[in-house]
């Protein structure tokens, strides 16, 4: 097993019912880089990482964290591990502020007389060093969640993930919601984090996007894998043209 | 404030700092209690006399005490109906638990506070294991409990109750009605529970995204019953305080809780669909309430009108939350939107 992977998976394979949602996949996250996944609808991209995140359980295939064989059940084993996934549909508590975001499941409490009680003062310190380590731009950690913008909600999120010690982060259409400067300040941010050493694979729509802060780029199509392709070489078109037509060899 | 500020840019800060107060979900309806209390101090001189100031506190305590409670269910996204009929239920058996097996007051009170305990435990378990419906089923459970207290007690009253019983409803400490202090002990009490404590947390998650605390790990089975269950000991505590208010223990205290427990709730900002809420929002609440219904007497205005005004006070809290929410625009009012 090779170590400059973060990420492996050999043959995964998923139908639902009659549909053969995922055939014979290969994945290879190298540590460090940020890898996009792109393809049609319908291509596999989100129950690929769903299998990665154990969200779905794979019929075939085997996954390699670190080097390691992992056997995922369920989100917990994969949060175990350092995974952390952004999902579209964001688990973020509105009606609380940054911190207690950042902080969920894995709150700093104190026990007096019996009661635990919240360390809040630690946790905002905790909260604001980490913003300002991930260069996130929100201005107090006890700021209300539901009044921010789409964008910094992402980054609480984002935030959040690092807390846990997420070390591969899996992002699920961050972009697609927001608009083009909120957008870019978040691709800055994961492009900042690429920096920091965390391994990213972005699932999206915008090519553009990978294209301008992505190591690599992999495109699936009808549940399996057409190419990987390397940014620095690669124009929009190569990458449309596997997502549209799929591999050269007409196999896709 | 630094000498070289210019004059706009303390204007700037001090409007910086209202906006930061105005943030506050209490800060309206506190502002609504002072105007409210200051119009009323002003025009009626029997209002402001420190004996009618008192009877105000002394009136809103149980329904403030039982509305904290409330408070924690409704954050946490559900609702308990049934507290009217654990309060009457809690009362009773604390008056039946002196009156026929013999129990000094402490130890009836103690009792009549685990039957309360006891109706609320069954709530949780009902709501968070069997995950019933909350409106519905405590509506269901309510009935239950009435039921209960009118087939233990046969309807019939008990009176001639002892200093003991009625104390926490009629009693000083000091030159101060024990009610009210207990009112200002629970508030305080609860509002360190909601935002202090890991629980108050929890159940401010369960309310604000259900599907997120469930990811998150966290037992919300255990939670929600112990929200259901403090409700119900709050509900018993209220009860056997109106044992004392009203002198006599009743088979039908508690009936008419209800509405005013749920009421303060709501005027004081609580988000009906759960998450957001606080102890000193109902406290102001419950004070609102209380001095509407204490201005149609002093004004000699017909008692009768209270309900009418506790009803449209609550509309108009809904109202103001929808508009606060961005759910509702004049335009949507005018029609022009659909």
């Amino acid at each position: 097993m090779s170590n400059e992977h973060a990420v492996e998976m050999r043959g995964i394979s998923k139908r639902f019912g009659t549909v053969q949602a995922l055939n014979g996949v290969d994945l290879e996250l190298r540590r460090g880089e940020l890898l996009g996944l792109v393809g049609d609808n319908a291509a596999g991209k989100s129950t690929l990482m769903k299998t990665l995140y154990g969200s779905v359980i794979p019929d075939a295939g085997e996954i390699f964290v670190e080097g390691q064989k992992a056997a995922l059940r369920n989100p917990r084993d994969a949060q175990a591990l350092g995974l952390a996934m952004i999902y579209q549909d964001l688990a973020v508590f509105n009606n609380l502020d940054v911190a207690a975001n950042v902080f969920t499941g894995r709150e700093y409490t104190k026990r007096v007389l019996g009661i635990t009680f919240l360390d809040k003062k630690r946790m905002y310190d905790e909260s604001e060093a980490l913003l300002s380590r991930l260069r996130i731009n929100i201005s107090s950690p006890k700021l209300l969640v539901e009044r921010m913008s789409g964008g910094q909600r992402q980054m609480v999120a984002v935030a959040r993930a690092i807390g846990f010690d997420a070390t591969i982060l899996i992002m699920d259409e961050p972009t697609a919601a927001l608009g083009v400067k909120e957008a870019n300040t978040l691709l800055d941010l994961m492009a900042e984090l690429r920096d920091q050493g965390i391994s990213i694979i972005l699932i999206t729509h915008r090519i553009t996007d990978v294209l301008s802060i992505g190591d690599r780029v992999m495109v699936l199509k009808g549940g399996e894998r057409q190419g990987v392709l390397d940014v620095a070489d690669s124009t929009l078109e190569d990458v449309e043209y596997l997502i549209v037509r799929g591999r050269p060899d007409g196999s896709g | 404030m630094t000498a070289n500020q210019t004059p706009t840019t303390r204007v700037e800060s001090a409007r910086a700092r209202v906006r930061e107060l105005m943030a506050h979900r209490e800060s309206g309806v506190f502002l609504a209690l002072v105007v409210f209390f200051v119009v009323m101090y002003t025009v009626s001189p029997i209002f402001r006399r420190p004996f009618n100031l008192t009877t105000i506190l002394r009136q809103i305590s149980v329904t403030s005490i039982v509305a904290m409670g409330q408070t924690l269910v409704i954050v946490s996204g559900a609702f308990d109906l049934s507290q009217g009929s654990i309060a009457g239920l809690a009362a009773m058996v604390t008056a039946k638990l002196w009156k026929n097996a013999g129990l000094d007051p402490p130890i009836a009170i103690i009792g009549g506070l685990g039957v309360g305990v006891l109706c609320g435990f069954l709530n949780g378990v009902l709501a968070a294991r069997f995950r019933l419906h909350p409106i519905v089923m405590t509506l269901a459970t309510g009935a239950v409990f009435l039921g209960v207290n009118f087939y233990i007690t046969r309807g019939e009253s008990i009176i001639g109750l002892p200093d003991g019983l009625t104390w926490l409803g009629r009693g000083l400490i000091g030159p101060v009605p024990a009610l009210i202090v207990l009112m200002f002990i629970v508030a305080f009490l609860m509002h360190i529970l909601l935002t202090r404590t890991l629980f108050g947390l929890r159940v401010r998650m369960i309310g604000g995204n259900l599907k997120a605390s469930q990811d998150v790990g966290m037992n919300v089975e255990r939670i929600r019953v112990g929200i259901f269950t403090l409700s119900g000991f709050l509900s018993a505590l209220g009860g056997i305080v109106l044992l004392g208010r009203v002198g006599n223990a009743l088979p039908q205290i508690g009936q008419g809780l209800l509405f005013p427990v749920v009421t303060a709730a709501i005027v004081g900002g609580t988000l009906l669909t759960g998450g957001v809420g606080s102890m000193a929002g109902t406290l102001i609440g419950a004070a609102i309430m209380g001095i509407a219904r204490n201005s149609l007497v002093v004004l000699q205005l017909n008692i009768y009108l209270q309900d009418i005004v506790q009803g449209m006070l609550v509309v108009v809290a809904l109202l103001i939350d929808q508009f606060r929410r961005g759910e509702l625009t004049w335009r949507i009012i005018l029609g022009r939107d659909r």
